[in-house]
């Protein structure tokens, strides 16, 4: 573990200072904002996974005493809005024709078309009387055909979903020189296949979604408070895109959000109607989703379907890499949809290996599911799961070391910097220092022991490594503005956003490093589209690479106008002032004055030099970062499985991460074993399950498992901090979304090499206990 | 939820009237059960007639060769109690193994008894120990008792008072938790008696049930060893995602004989 050296609040263990209001019960989240008078909204959600609306009868829902307002597709319809768009960044198919979009309304209009789908817009004086007045709207249903699984909707005659997408495809997609990778296959000695299930989960944040509209009548002006994750950009899409009221109408906020994960990345229908009843009702509306229609309407992660293909020498040399994908869209694009299965799960194929050529293609195509958008790595943890598991597949059936092949193909680092064959640019790192030093901290030497104990008690203990390959980033742009209040506080505002990650602290760690000044004397806000012009929210592990730029950028802009009034005091030129620990100084001089000293000469013209304001320190600036990022880190894991019943038991964890610069290692740490905890999930036990009518099965945590603390292993975290990226101000990484990253592989090969002795090589995610157990069965019923 | 009354009788007496003054009463003990279904309008009961200000109707009393748990006992008494470790550790290893501690400060074993959920832990004791149920009314055998999948021989408006359950030579209890709800996906109880051995089943059926197959081979010879794969066919078992019948009748099989290796020690 390296020595961290605290350095302008870089590797400092700052503690969380959020978390005494959060765990206090102090947290300010969607349900504790209430308005005066607010009323309450909720949504009717379609029972149906396709059907036509031959009609809707909401006279005696209206009658109820307390009813305020019932709005039904046919009513959306006539107010004018627009759907919902996507920003896919992929939009148009192999062929160049554009890709297929479907209208999403924010209520169905004329057809259903997944389970949960809102219909109608119920608002009452309460919650109860909103349910009782759903229990009397009576909707006449007829049913359509309908499909779930996206290899079934590409089939010929399977349901079609929508016109304008013909044999339900939404996008198809490729990457890589075809050529390239089908003369790798043909010059190589072995070529090895496997089909390969991402299995369909969701972030089940631990607060749901919710939203609390207002509207003045006086001035026009919304305000929306949305647990949401991404303010800004949500706030244009809702004003300027689909109510069309201009978004300097519309204020935008996030109250401390519990969770987010991708699942609140995205615009909702939701919010949108509560705007509308807002301003129909010129009342306050808040709307609250319950678990049950969070596992309905938050959308969904993951859910692809590949065929992986390995090409590689006698020698273990690999020579080409093929996938084939099919992922769900569900019934709509979502915010960011069709990307994920495409580009968003091509860049990362191959990992830190070295190939000849690589070949990725994908379709996305519609199903009448709840829409999917991006889930915590949102394609890396697909494509990490496509090149790990396809190693160790290959090394059993060519009876090779699935370690000395990751050992033998790992680009060196005097291969970087480099374009890889998916063209991401990959600038720096040390992919074989980062393995051998997963392998030395994963205790092998103690490992036949553990085997010989486990095989005592009648259990199999298998390992298991995988050496992922990460690009992160999201939104480019970061803004970051600091005003020094008259009482002695200083408000930084950042346009990224905490969904519980610790924000409040690395981003006021940074500013108080720099600045000299005291963590508590900073007062931190984001989430606001009155706070920041602009805010690139959450997403892409982006908080510190992006926002944490930011806030170094505004640091150093504010101590040269800092160096230009102490300069203005000591009648120097400013570029002989110099500044440390909170100090300016002119060297060979007693001259000093401290920060608090300039902050407090801000603002009177007297002190200030010709060419500054006063309020000349409150500065704002947004930091644009280059080409993203490519973290990279390797897993080893340790599981122990009973044969007798298949039960899994994840037994020992080992990450060595290479993030970058690391700033604090506590809140990163605490992001990898998140991560971790929802690759466990999704790799033993999460999977979200829709049955052949289209009805959602696993649609609450009575049938969705969710790991608890008892299934977690205990986690040693290293990181790997000698090669820090110039493609921003921190040489940070992105360290959010690479624990799920990196679980999923590690945990299905540490359990293929447990059951190796059988013959059982690949098991499809999640490996529940009677799916190992059967496995074990049949492959000895084989033989 | 639906509106509804609620009601706080003191004594068994007052309960009845309660019962009887209520258009569609119903019982609440410690309300793990009722109260999910009520939060999703899955029910409609007038009134709730609360247990727990009832007199006489919590507490454990030990006896010589039985153990007595009254209805409102919750199961975090009945984990931690030291008689019941000692004289019936299986009892109390299941109480401490249902549903998190929340839940095991709340419940109570008449609720669970009383509910018969066909994944409930508890029913697997009464049946295995062979309690027997006390009501208001009358005492019932355990084997007379559950009757059907959330059905009991309880009258409507009969009270479970208390469960008294025989000391066994030897007991063992595993459960193979369901994933999401830690529920028993399937549980397994045996217990031995002199020459008499009881083997029950829960979460695999629609109700619990005994296994007279592996009763009389563990009468013969009280070792795992007895126990022999198929021994409960899996066509009547419980077909769900969580887990296929065939799934269920095997490990029925695997767990009869780590509760038998529990049981010897």
């Amino acid at each position: 573990m390296a020595t961290y050296v605290a350095r302008n609040g870089i590797g400092e263990n700052q503690r969380r200072v959020e978390d005494v209001r959060f765990l206090t019960g102090h947290g300010k989240y969607i349900d504790d904002v209430n308005i005066e008078n607010q009323a309450y909204a909720m949504v009717l959600r379609s029972p149906e996974a396709h059907a036509d609306i031959k009609s809707i009868d909401v006279s005696e829902a209206a009658a109820l005493d307390g009813v305020l307002l019932i709005v039904t597709g046919d009513d959306w319809k006539s107010t004018g809005y627009d759907p919902i768009p996507t920003k896919s960044a992929v939009r148009t198919f192999i062929d160049g024709s554009d890709m297929k979009v479907p209208p999403h309304h924010a209520l169905a209009i004329d057809r259903v078309r997944y389970v949960g789908q809102p219909v109608a817009l119920v608002v009452a004086e309460t919650q109860d009387i909103c349910r009782d007045a759903m229990e009397l709207i009576e909707v006449d249903y007829e049913s359509l055909p309908s499909v779930t699984h996206q290899s079934e909707a590409i089939k010929e005659g399977a349901p079609q979903i929508w016109d304008i997408a013909p044999g339900n495809v939404c996008l198809d997609f490729e990457l890589g020189d075809e050529e390239v990778q089908k003369k790798a296959f043909a010059d190589a000695d072995h070529v090895i296949t496997l089909n390969m299930v991402n299995n369909r989960v969701t972030a089940t944040p631990m607060e749901p979604r919710g939203a609390v509209a207002d509207f003045d009548p006086e001035t026009g002006k919304f305000t929306l408070w949305n647990s949401s994750q991404n303010i800004h950009a949500n706030r244009d899409t809702i004003a300027d895109v689909v109510l069309k009221i201009g978004k300097e109408n519309l204020h935008h906020i996030a109250p401390d959000v519990g969770g987010g994960f991708g699942g609140k990345n995205g615009v909702y229908p939701e919010p949108i109607l509560i705007l509308h009843a807002a301003k129909e009702l010129k009342r306050a509306v808040k709307w609250i989703n319950d678990r049950s229609e969070s596992f309905l309407s938050d959308t969904h992660g993951r859910d692809q379907v590949s065929k992986v293909q390995i090409a590689l020498d006698n020698d273990g040399t690999f020579r080409g890499l093929r996938t084939e994908s099919v992922g769900n869209l569900g019934a709509f694009c979502g915010t960011v949809g069709s990307f994920t299965p495409t580009g968003g799960s091509s860049r990362t194929q191959g990992g830190p290996f070295k190939f000849d050529g690589i070949y990725y293609t994908a379709i996305a195509p519609f199903t009448n599911t709840c829409p999917l958008d991006p889930y915590r790595g949102a394609g890396r943890p697909e494509g990490s799961y496509h090149i790990d598991r396809i190693i160790d597949y290959a090394a059993a059936q060519l009876g090779m070391d699935p370690i000395e092949l990751r050992r033998k193909n790992l680009i060196p680092p005097e291969a970087l910097p480099m374009k890889s064959p998916m063209g991401l640019d990959i600038d720096c790192g040390n992919f074989p220092e980062v393995f051998e030093e997963t392998i030395r901290i994963s205790d092998r030497e103690g490992y036949a022991k553990r085997v010989e104990a486990s095989e005592a008690k009648g259990m199999k203990r298998g390992f298991g490594v995988c050496m992922y390959l990460e690009c992160t980033g999201g939104g480019p742009k970061e803004e970051a503005k600091v005003t020094f209040l008259d009482n002695g506080k200083v408000e930084l505002s950042v346009g990224t956003a905490s969904t519980g990650m610790g924000h409040e602290t690395v981003h006021a760690q940074l500013l108080a490093g720099h600045l000299g000044l005291a963590m508590e004397d900073i007062v931190f806000r984001q989430s606001d589209t009155d706070a920041t012009e602009i805010g690139g929210g959450h997403g892409g592990s982006r908080g510190l690479e992006v926002g944490g730029s930011a806030v170094t950028q505004t640091s150093r802009q504010i101590i040269e106008v800092g160096k230009k009034i102490a300069a203005h005091r000591f009648d120097v030129d400013a570029d002989k002032v110099e500044f440390e620990d909170g100090r300016f100084h002119v060297p060979g001089t007693n001259h000093t004055m401290t920060i608090r000293d300039a902050i407090d000469s801000q603002n009177d013209p007297d002190n200030l030099p010709d060419d500054l304001e006063p309020g000349c320190m409150n500065i704002s600036s947004v930091f644009e970062r280059g080409i993203i990022s490519i973290p990279n880190g390797g897993h080893a894991c340790e599981v122990e499985v009973d044969p007798e019943t298949g039960t899994i038991k994840v037994d020992g964890y080992w990450v060595v991460d290479d993030f970058g610069t690391i700033v604090n290692e506590m809140l990163a740490s605490g992001q990898v074993m998140g991560g971790i905890a929802q690759g466990l999930g999704q790799a033993l036990m999460e999977d979200i399950y829709y049955d052949e009518s289209g009805q959602l099965v696993t649609g609450s945590l009575m049938d969705y498992a969710l790991p608890r603390a008892d299934d977690m292993p205990r986690m040693v975290i290293a990181y790997y901090e000698d090669a820090p990226t110039e493609k921003n101000l921190l040489g940070v990484k992105g360290a959010g979304e690479a624990g799920c990253v990196g679980a999923p592989p590690a945990i299905v090969n540490a359990v293929c090499d447990a059951l190796k002795e059988y013959g059982v090589h690949h098991i499809d995610m999640p490996l529940t206990p009677e799916k190992v157990w059967k496995a074990i069965r049949d492959a000895k019923a084989t033989g | 939820m639906y509106d509804f009354g609620i009601k706080n009788p003191t004594s068994i007496d007052d309960v009845k009237a309660a019962l009887g003054d209520a258009e569609d009463g119903q019982f609440l003990a410690g309300g793990q059960t009722l109260i999910p279904v009520l939060k999703q309008r899955l029910a409609m009961p007038s009134d709730l007639i609360s247990l727990s200000r009832v007199d006489g109707l919590s507490g454990i009393t030990a006896g010589g060769d039985s153990i007595s748990i009254k209805a409102m006992t919750r199961h975090a008494e009945v984990a931690a109690n030291a008689d019941i470790k000692s004289a019936i550790p299986a009892l109390a290893k299941l109480a401490g193994g249902i549903g998190d501690p929340h839940v095991r400060n709340r419940g109570t074993i008449g609720g669970s008894v009383a509910n018969n959920d066909p994944a409930a832990d508890y029913p697997a004791a009464v049946l295995g120990l062979g309690a027997t149920v006390i009501t208001n009314e009358r005492e019932i055998d355990a084997d007379n008792f559950f009757t059907g999948m959330f059905d009991t021989a309880l009258n409507e408006g009969e009270l479970i008072t208390e469960i008294s359950f025989p000391i066994p030579e030897a007991v063992g209890y595993i459960k193979f938790p369901n994933p999401a709800t830690r529920y028993a996906l399937v549980g397994v109880m045996v217990a031995k008696f002199g020459n008499t051995v009881r083997v029950a089943v829960t979460g695999a059926g629609p109700c619990v049930f005994r296994v007279p197959e592996m009763e009389q081979a563990l009468t013969a010879s009280f070792s795992p060893d007895s126990i022999k794969d198929g021994l409960v066919p899996a066509d009547d078992l419980n077909n769900d995602i969580h887990a296929s019948r065939e799934y269920r009748a095997h490990l029925i099989g695997v767990l009869a004989r780590r509760a038998v290796a529990e049981a010897n020690g």
